[in-house]
């Protein structure tokens, strides 16, 4: 901060240090958007691996249960609110295995079609 | 038929309760929360509320700065529907995605209209003597929360 070196004292370098650093604020304030975005995730990844699921499945869960929390609030719920956090990790679980449930179908294999079991001897 | 690796599926095998035994559970987990919010047993709330295209997590006495312009002058109530998630210390109710109007009430009153610090908006391209500055100064708001309130009208 402030500048290091003769950047400091003489005017012409401090000019061309002071416009890169101008220049630099404004594509940072771009990207702080995206780093805090991978914070969030991380964060989230963490509290929801305590409790036993990965991010993909927590998130792709929840939003199939329609519940849209963005990841800010829920990096913030994880910090300090652990036990909403847990209910909402257990909702994402429930929603999981119902999912699988509807996947299998009713267990019964298609028509027309037959297994035949090849013998090598 | 034999047994291949495509027999069964790749994730372990889950039962559901059965789900009527679940609904009497549940009917009974309501009827709890009912009889907690009716008798006031909860210590702070807290919310979770969208407002202003961002979602917040706000309990009372809290502060809150938005970058835009309310139409409301310093010193009114807002009563701020969108409430997606109310908690307290034993219960938290989770909207789909939004809670009823007749659950939830935030209050909050306008306290400040500012502008944000001035920031600078500088874009440069070396060798072809291309040089913009611009100050910015953002329009911003300050809400102070005054109260959440729940009702006891869970179904």
């Amino acid at each position: 901060q402030h500048f290091r070196g003769r950047k400091n004292r003489c005017y012409k370098l401090a000019v061309r240090s002071v416009r890169r650093a101008f220049v630099r604020s404004t594509k940072a304030r771009r990207e702080k958007k995206r780093f805090l975005r991978a914070l969030w995730i991380t964060r989230i990844e963490a509290a929801s691996l305590e409790h036993g699921l990965k991010y993909p499945a927590f998130i792709s869960n929840l939003l199939k249960s329609q519940v849209e929390l963005n990841r800010k609030v829920l990096a913030d719920l994880a910090i300090y609110e652990p036990k909403t956090f847990k209910s909402l990790a257990a909702l994402a679980q429930r929603r999981r295995q119902e999912g699988f449930l509807a996947a299998l179908g009713d267990g019964k294999e298609p028509e027309g079609i037959f297994s035949r079991i090849v013998h090598h001897h | 038929v034999a047994k291949t690796s495509l027999t069964s599926p790749p994730w372990p095998e889950v039962k559901l309760p059965d789900p009527v035994e679940e609904a009497k559970y549940h009917a009974e987990v309501v009827r709890k929360v009912n009889g907690l919010i009716s008798a006031g047993h909860y210590g702070r709330l807290f919310a979770v509320v969208h407002f202003a295209s961002k979602q917040w997590k706000i309990t009372s006495e809290d502060l809150i700065m938005m970058d835009n312009v309310l139409g409301a002058e310093c010193g009114d109530r807002i009563r701020m529907e969108k409430v997606l998630l109310v908690g307290a210390d034993d219960f938290t109710l989770i909207g789909r995605p939004l809670l009823g109007k007749d659950l939830v009430r935030v209050e909050a009153t306008v306290i400040e209209k500012t502008e944000s610090w001035p920031k600078v908006n500088m874009r440069f391209w070396r060798r072809h003597n291309f040089q913009r500055k611009k100050i910015i100064t953002n329009p911003q708001t300050v809400l102070r929360i005054n109260t959440i309130e729940i009702y006891p009208c869970l179904s």
